[in-house]
């Protein structure tokens, strides 16, 4: 994201916790399409995701003075709150039958955001080169398990190994990526 | 953070578990519960959640239904939450000096899991808080006890009594002899009563506190009726 773009969101935030309607509208244009396509992926349930991103945005709405732009940028802190609320309601149904082999996990093309900025690119990058170093296949476990929200049996069944298999595969896969991250 | 230290490792492999979105219902509940409580494990999820936002690049956006956003502001105008009490919530997470916890996330996961009971009385410092389990990855019940008032506030997170049963809220203390009854955990999200106000400061602090299943409505003799399901102790909430 742009510095601009994340100052902006910032500004909203902080007059959204002043009770400012305006801001928080400016807010919802800025970031609702982000966050619902989030939410749908994890979802994948129109219906269902719409009622998230409304409990999500009433929350983003309530919580908006707690948040700290010392410890995330806004759309960060923003899409942990949409994730997890998408996390919990995945968890609470049966797996999905997800579809996803017509679908290739765009690894090597990022959906070209203008807003991108240089630091976010460079962040990107660094993610990337280390999910690189990543057995191919444990890389699309942690790439399917991070933005469709597989859970570790779906994992287990969509790549034909034990369940115990893949939760060790992502618990060395996380500290990899840790220390490749060197953060 | 060291690769030798195994408690690290454990702590912040868990974080990353939770931020990948690979945990159970249970395990994401226990780990919302347990940062309420650890700053370092609300840290390390928050350095987990900037280490891997920047794949969200790759899912586009779509845009909402357009009756989404007068929805929302229904739900704002039925249901409003003062500001204030939201900035008391900050105000109280900046005295509790936990530098390391971020105060974004804890006021999202007070204010998220709490709700406004708890809100109303946050100006008060006197916080304590015991998450009440069965062992460390179930954690069902989450005490709060405000020690200038003695009131408690007891939420369960996942647990639902057996059919025809109640939980019961105990304090044990050796000082006390037998376990009281701090009454039957309602079914609502939040049970609150004074029962503590019997009870010296030290005393509410140093106990252990145990919830038993008991006939509906709570035991009829005022004493346990079996051994503890869920336990723990409270800590201060200002670390």
């Amino acid at each position: 994201m742009t510095t601009d773009f994340n100052k902006d969101l910032a500004l909203y935030l902080k007059e959204s916790a002043q009770g400012d309607r305006e801001a928080f509208a400016a807010l919802y244009r800025a970031a609702s399409a982000k966050l619902f396509g989030v939410i749908l992926r994890i979802l994948e349930d129109r219906s269902l995701a719409t009622d998230i991103l409304q409990e999500v945005f009433v929350k983003i709405w309530r919580n908006a003075s707690g948040y700290d732009p010392a410890k995330a940028a806004p759309m960060t802190w923003m899409a942990a709150i949409a994730r997890n609320r998408a996390l919990d309601e995945a968890r609470k149904r049966k797996p999905a039958t997800l579809d996803l082999d017509s679908e290739d996990l765009h690894i090597a093309a990022p959906e070209t955001d203008p807003l991108a900025g240089r630091q976010r690119q460079e962040d990107l990058v660094s993610l990337l080169a280390c999910l690189d170093g990543l057995d191919s296949e444990r890389r699309r476990i942690v790439v399917l398990a991070y933005c469709h929200g597989l859970s570790r049996d779906e994992l287990a069944r969509r790549f034909a190994h034990p369940v115990a298999t893949i939760k060790t595969w992502l618990r060395r896969s996380l500290l990899q990526l840790r220390e490749c991250l060197g953060s | 953070m060291s690769d030798n230290d195994p408690d690290d490792n454990d702590l912040d492999v868990l974080a990353g578990e939770y931020v990948l979105g690979v945990l159970s219902l249970d395990e994401r509940h226990a780990v919302s519960a347990r940062r309420m409580v650890e700053p370092e494990l609300d840290a390390a999820i928050l350095r987990w959640e900037n280490r891997l936002d920047p794949l969200l690049d790759y899912i586009g956006a779509v845009p909402p239904p357009p009756d989404l956003w007068p929805r929302i502001m229904r739900e704002l105008a039925e249901s409003p939450v003062a500001h204030d009490l939201v900035a008391n919530l900050r105000e109280r997470a900046r005295r509790w000096k936990i530098t390391a916890l971020a105060a974004g996330a804890l006021a999202a996961s007070l204010a998220l899991g709490l709700g406004l009971s708890e809100m109303g009385r946050l100006a008060t410092p006197q916080n304590f808080v015991a998450v009440l389990q069965k062992d460390a990855a179930s954690p069902a019940f989450v005490v709060s006890v405000d020690l200038s008032t003695r009131e408690l506030t007891i939420r369960p997170l996942d647990a639902v009594a057996p059919a025809g049963k109640s939980y019961e809220l105990w304090i044990i203390n050796e000082k006390l002899g037998p376990p009281k009854s701090l009454g039957v955990v309602e079914k609502a999200d939040f049970t609150s009563n004074d029962k503590l106000r019997a009870y010296p400061p030290e005393v509410v602090k140093s106990s252990l506190y145990a919830i038993t299943v008991e006939q509906a409505g709570g035991s009829p003799d005022g004493k346990p009726s079996g051994a503890p399901v869920f336990a723990g102790k409270l800590i201060r909430a200002v670390p």
